[in-house]
């Protein structure tokens, strides 16, 4: 069957994924700049009544960017590449086209739904898990669908060996399905109750200090096997792809990947340092946090390392720019995260700003760049034309990159400084700060942090216009780039 | 030995699921009875305080704060004493949080009263000047719904065995029973208000989000 | 070092520069709180590792070359190099590996930690120190330290200078009012917390009723009212209360109102119970005292 004719893939769920991944990304980032601005300027909470508070807001933020514009992204990644390093086209299998279709069709109705339910207020108020469980069962049923249309299109591969991102979509998929089956298990009360009540609500099955352990076993691994594993295998895959250049080393791939996998899962209970879970959990918690460091720089160092000698290609192609920030944004909070985990530390990080400014150097630096890389260099393959322009690209590269940084050093600073101040304590040994003194004090960094947003929005506002006009008034491609994404 | 598994995406999905599944086991199992344990004194919370558990589920104020009293003197001092185990035992789900935009709110029922939350709520930079947390004025005018937390306090007796009485059961005319009491500690709480509309609403036999609310703050201790 | 390690690391060295020097400003003394400084050695190790490290990798993009043998396999036109691990990252790698197994299976239990009794230890000592540096305070030195507990503790519903918020709460920079003492006089009260028999109602009307209450409210100065013999018979004949029979009313009783709370007319004051201790509650008495002078 190895026939050396290229073949034709399709993209058309990759298509409509990607739209998603920008539907989403603009009203998540959206949500953002609002819940940002409104930490600044509390006026802005009475913009919608009972649904524009800044309490409101906030989850539909955190999961419209998590469960709709990572997740769309992973799906339409996936789509993409996940034919080409399996050399086999989806459409081969009516099957799984139908079943990508219906994917597409309750993940996108599900998640509309979900979001409506978060403004009315319907919320289980664990963090990252505040869908209510008919909600669940979508998540569920859409996670199910997508695992199905991964392991069916591995079995009818005609590439025997598994590629690097492969690996981690597959860990994606199977990390994520166990995290969020056990940390949703909950009982709706209607149904335990006679018929009494709202039949969408629900009680946890654990309670306390356990709902904490699990929530938070599932809080950290929905990063890790969210925000990290799945974009690792988006950088694995496009920025070789788009340099030209091979990986540099297998066993740096091997190492990581697997150091990875088993390291994660052990650092959960850093979120619970000082709290009531028990001190030798919170102890391992800190210690494989720390070691965490190495195998998640493992993977931004093998990717730095394969860009050697590139260097006329970093500073002449705005797409490896992308990437390579990405990288050092993967490494600064993959430190950060650790340092902000040794108890000492955390006993003044907890709970402040600090921790915001680690998860946005994050998720803007390294999910969202690398998100958007995919995105512009599967474009000009999927739609057959060439980037609308490189100068619009340029200039959003650089709009966003100091947006990260205006973030997360504002929030850095913030952050250290009211943790600071909540333990000080005056010449005679009482507390020197009101909590009120500690929340004034943060004016101006809310205000720089709800700017950042604005130029991280407006960045993101130019990317989807460019994809736009790539799309509308792109300069057609008689023949698929092989490396190098062509743009204007 | 690698590229094998490479070549076998079952074999190599097995090994993942093994690899990750370790941590869990190791880490969470062997607590679990342990911190499920209640203090001796535990009660658990009424069907009004309940309630008002879910309005600040609804209105999400953990966004803001915490119920987590860590063991700093800088947190003792300013919050009380630090937070146990098995005072948490019948909170379903945990409500610790993870960012204090606003302060610890685990023994706020030790050092705010009623009526203070009441001004605080309307209008908390009234109160508090440079507040930045909302006004939420809808929750004086919003209905808890008391059914459901009747259904929550039965569901947790029921699968739990939460300490709960007898007179806990399932179904309607259980509820009606029930309910008469749930209206007497709104109004309890109702009566050191000064809310002419939520007076008039427990009077009626409604009872305003914002009563219950109050019920479970106080309860907070 | 080149151009790109100097701006990195200048860009981490302005972070932490601008950090601490927000932090100082606000009067933290960051090296005498051992956890302050632990923060920022972590804050610093954070900026420099990641900036000197990324330099030098993205440096060598300029500098070095690539090379070794490529895998035979490659996956849509991407290949694969068999180079050796990164000596430096292979050996930190196992360093930390086998430092986290030692602190976790040896370090950790030998030190037989535990978060509990660090604090039980830390706050014993502290409050027994702080409990004797201030037993013989001046009340200038017990005013400015009530003034910031005060602040802390009390100003969410007294306000920041003790009026009270526009009837919130007491409003402490006056004494009782006539109204308010004439009320009392008539009706009695049962309000703190402390007294389980409270004051009985109608203990004096009319024209002695008035003199005692503008004898009380004024704060006790000139003549007294004969009348107020009623009153001192639990009171005492100064005003300043009885232990176990009734509070002060010369000026407000910390004591009991802050111990045991109160459920008056303007709304409920909180117990604090343990939460301020004996010396705490002399600095607030003495502070909550010239508030009203
Ligand atoms: C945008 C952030 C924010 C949200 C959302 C928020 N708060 Fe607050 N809260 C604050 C801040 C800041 C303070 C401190 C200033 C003050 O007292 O107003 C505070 C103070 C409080 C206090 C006083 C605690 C004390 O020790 O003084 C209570 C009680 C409270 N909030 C309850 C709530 C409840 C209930 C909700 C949800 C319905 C809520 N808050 C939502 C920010 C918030
Ligand atoms: C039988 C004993 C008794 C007598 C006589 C008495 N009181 Fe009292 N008084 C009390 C007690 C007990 C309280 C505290 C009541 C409570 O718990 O609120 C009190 C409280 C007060 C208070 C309020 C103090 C506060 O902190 O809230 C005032 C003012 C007061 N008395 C004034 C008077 C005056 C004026 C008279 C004389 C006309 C008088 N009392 C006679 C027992 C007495
Ligand atoms: C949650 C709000 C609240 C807080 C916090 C609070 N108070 Fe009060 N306080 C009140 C109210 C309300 C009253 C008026 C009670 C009444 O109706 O007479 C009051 C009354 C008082 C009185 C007058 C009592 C009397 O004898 O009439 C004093 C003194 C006082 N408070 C001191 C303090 C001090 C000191 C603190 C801090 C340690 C404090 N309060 C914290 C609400 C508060
Ligand atoms: C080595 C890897 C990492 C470690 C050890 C780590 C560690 C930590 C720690 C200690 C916290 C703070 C917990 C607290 O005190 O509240 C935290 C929070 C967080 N981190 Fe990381 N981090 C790492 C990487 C990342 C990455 C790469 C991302 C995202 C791209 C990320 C996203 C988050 C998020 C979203 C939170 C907030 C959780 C919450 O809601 O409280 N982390 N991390
Ligand atoms: C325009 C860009 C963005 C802005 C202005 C923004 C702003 C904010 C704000 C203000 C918060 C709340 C912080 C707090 O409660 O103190 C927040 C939380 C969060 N955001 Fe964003 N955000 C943006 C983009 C993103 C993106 C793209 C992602 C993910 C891909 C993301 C993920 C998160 C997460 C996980 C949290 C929760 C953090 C926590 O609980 O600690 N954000 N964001
Ligand atoms: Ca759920
Ligand atoms: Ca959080
Ligand atoms: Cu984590």
């Amino acid at each position: 069957m190895q026939s050396n004719a290229a073949l034709e893939y399709d993209y058309s769920l990759a298509k409509k994924f990607t739209f998603l991944t920008i539907l989403f990304g603009f009203l998540g980032m959206l949500v953002g700049t609002i819940i940002a601005a409104q930490l600044a300027f509390p006026e802005l909470n009475y913009l919608l009544g009972e649904y524009g508070t800044f309490s409101r807001l906030r989850p539909i933020h955190t999961n419209t960017v998590i469960f709709g514009f990572t997740v769309s992204g992973v799906f339409a990644t996936w789509f993409y590449f996940g034919q080409r390093v399996l050399k086999v086209s989806i459409a081969e299998s009516r099957f799984l086209m139908v079943l990508g279709n219906i994917q597409f069709w309750l993940y996108f109705l599900g998640a509309l739904a979900a979001t409506v339910s978060l403004l009315l207020g319907i919320s289980a108020s664990k963090e990252y898990a505040q869908y209510e469980w008919p909600f669940d069962i979508v998540v569920v049923l859409v996670w199910v669908l997508w695992g199905i249309n991964m392991m069916g299109l591995i079995g009818i591969r005609r590439e025997k060996a598994l590629y690097i991102s492969v690996w981690y979509y597959l860990a994606c998929f199977l990390g994520i399905a166990m995290l969020y089956l056990f940390n949703n298990m909950e009982i709706p009360t209607y149904f335990t109750s006679g018929g009494l009540g709202n039949p969408l609500h629900s009680v946890s099955m654990y309670a306390g200090t356990n709902d904490a352990l699990v929530q938070w076993w599932y809080g950290h691994n929905a990063v890790a096997f969210g925000f990290t594993v799945p974009i690792v295998g988006m950088i694995y895959y496009f920025l070789p792809k788009e340099s030209g250049q091979a990986i540099y080393s297998y066993k740096l791939s091997l190492l990581s990947f697997w150091g990875l996998m088993f390291v994660y899962l052990w650092a959960g209970s850093h979120h619970l340092l000082w709290s009531t879970v028990p001190d030798w959990m919170q102890t391992m918690g800190s210690a494989f946090s720390v070691v965490l460091i190495l195998p998640s720089w493992g993977s931004a160092i093998n990717m730095l390392l394969t860009m050697k000698g590139e260097w006329n290609q970093l500073t002449e192609n705005p797409l490896i720019k992308f990437m390579v920030l990405a990288s050092t944004f993967y490494m600064l909070s993959t430190i950060e995260g650790p340092i902000q985990a040794i108890k000492s530390v955390n006993a003044i990080a907890h709970f402040t700003d600090w921790i915001p400014g680690h998860v946005h150097d994050g998720v803007l630096g390294w999910v969202a760049f690398m998100i958007m890389a995919s995105i512009f260099h599967m474009a000009p393959r999927m739609f057959k034309k060439e980037l609308y322009s490189k100068k619009l690209m340029e200039a959003q590269f650089w709009l966003q990159t100091t947006a990260v940084v205006l973030y997360f050093t504002s929030m850095w600073i913030a952050g250290i400084t009211q943790g600071m101040m909540w333990r000080a304590v005056d010449e005679y040994g009482n507390l020197m700060y009101s909590f009120i003194d500690t929340v004034t004090v943060l004016h101006p960094y809310y205000t720089i942090r709800a700017l950042s947003g604005v130029m991280y929005l407006t960045g993101f506002i130019m990317f989807a216009y460019n994809i736009y006009k790539t799309m509308v008034a792109g300069k057609e491609l008689s023949q698929e780039p092989q490396f190098r994404t062509p743009m204007a | 030995m690698f590229h094998w598994l490479e070549k076998n995406p079952f074999f190599f999905a097995s090994a993942i699921s093994i690899v990750i599944s370790f941590a869990g086991l190791i880490e969470i199992v062997p607590n679990f009875s342990k911190a499920a344990r209640p203090l001796v004194d535990l009660k658990p919370r009424t069907v009004l305080e309940l309630a008002g558990k879910e309005v600040y589920k609804k209105d999400n104020c953990i966004a803001c704060h915490s119920q987590l009293i860590r063991p700093f003197k800088s947190e003792t001092d300013r919050y009380g004493k630090y937070s146990l185990s098995g005072e948490y035992a019948y909170d379903r789900p945990f409500l610790w949080g993870s960012k204090r935009t606003g302060p610890d709110l685990h023994r706020v029922g030790n050092y705010r009263t009623t009526d203070w939350h009441e001004a605080h709520m309307k209008n908390p930079s009234k109160i508090v000047p440079g507040s930045i947390m909302p006004a939420y004025k809808h929750q004086f005018t919003n209905v808890a719904d008391i059914e459901t937390a009747y259904a929550e306090a039965v569901t947790v007796r029921n699968v739990f065995h939460t300490p709960y009485g007898p007179e806990f059961k399932s179904g309607k005319a259980a509820w009606e029973a029930h309910k008469p009491k749930v209206l007497a500690d709104a109004k309890k709480i109702a009566d050191e208000m000064q809310d002419e509309g939520v007076k008039k609403m427990v009077a009626e036999g409604k009872v305003p989000e914002i009563v219950a609310l109050i019920a479970y703050l106080n309860s907070l201790k | 070092m080149n151009s790109l390690m100097i701006k990195t690391l200048g860009f981490a060295a302005l972070l932490i520069l601008a950090t601490i020097f927000v932090v100082t400003k606000l009067n933290i003394d960051i090296f005498a709180d051992s956890v302050n400084a632990l923060t920022i050695a972590g804050a610093i190790a954070v900026a420099t590792i990641t900036s000197a490290v990324a330099a030098k990798y993205i440096n060598q993009m300029k500098t070095d070359t690539t090379s070794g043998k490529l895998a035979e396999e490659n996956w849509d036109g991407i290949g694969e190099y068999e180079n050796e691990l990164p000596s430096g990252w292979a050996y930190t790698f196992l360093a930390v590996f086998m430092w986290s197994m030692w602190y976790g299976l040896a370090g950790y239990p030998i030190w037989a930690y535990s978060q509990i009794g660090e604090y039980n230890e830390e706050v014993l000592a502290y409050n027994a120190k702080f409990e004797e540096t201030h037993k013989n305070a001046s009340e200038e030195t017990l005013k400015e330290m009530g003034e910031s507990i005060f602040l802390v503790q009390c100003q969410q519903c007294h306000g920041a200078t003790g009026d009270g918020l526009s009837g919130r709460a007491q409003d402490l920079t006056k004494h009782y009012s006539k109204e308010e003492v004439l009320n009392i006089i008539k009706n009695g009260q049962n309000a703190l917390g402390a007294f389980p028999g409270g004051m009985p109602a109608g203990m004096a009307s009319g024209a002695d009723a008035e003199a005692i209450a503008a004898y009380v409210a004024g704060g006790f100065k000139g003549e007294k009212p004969a009348a107020f013999a009623a009153c001192a018979s639990c009171h005492g004949a100064d005003g300043k209360g009885t232990p176990m029979v009734a509070p002060s009313i010369h000026g407000y009783d910390i004591h009991n109102v802050v111990s045991k709370g109160k459920k008056g007319k303007i709304g409920r004051m909180p117990a604090f119970g343990s939460m301020i201790t004996p010396v705490q509650e002399k600095a607030l008495t003495a502070y909550v005292q010239s508030l009203a002078k």
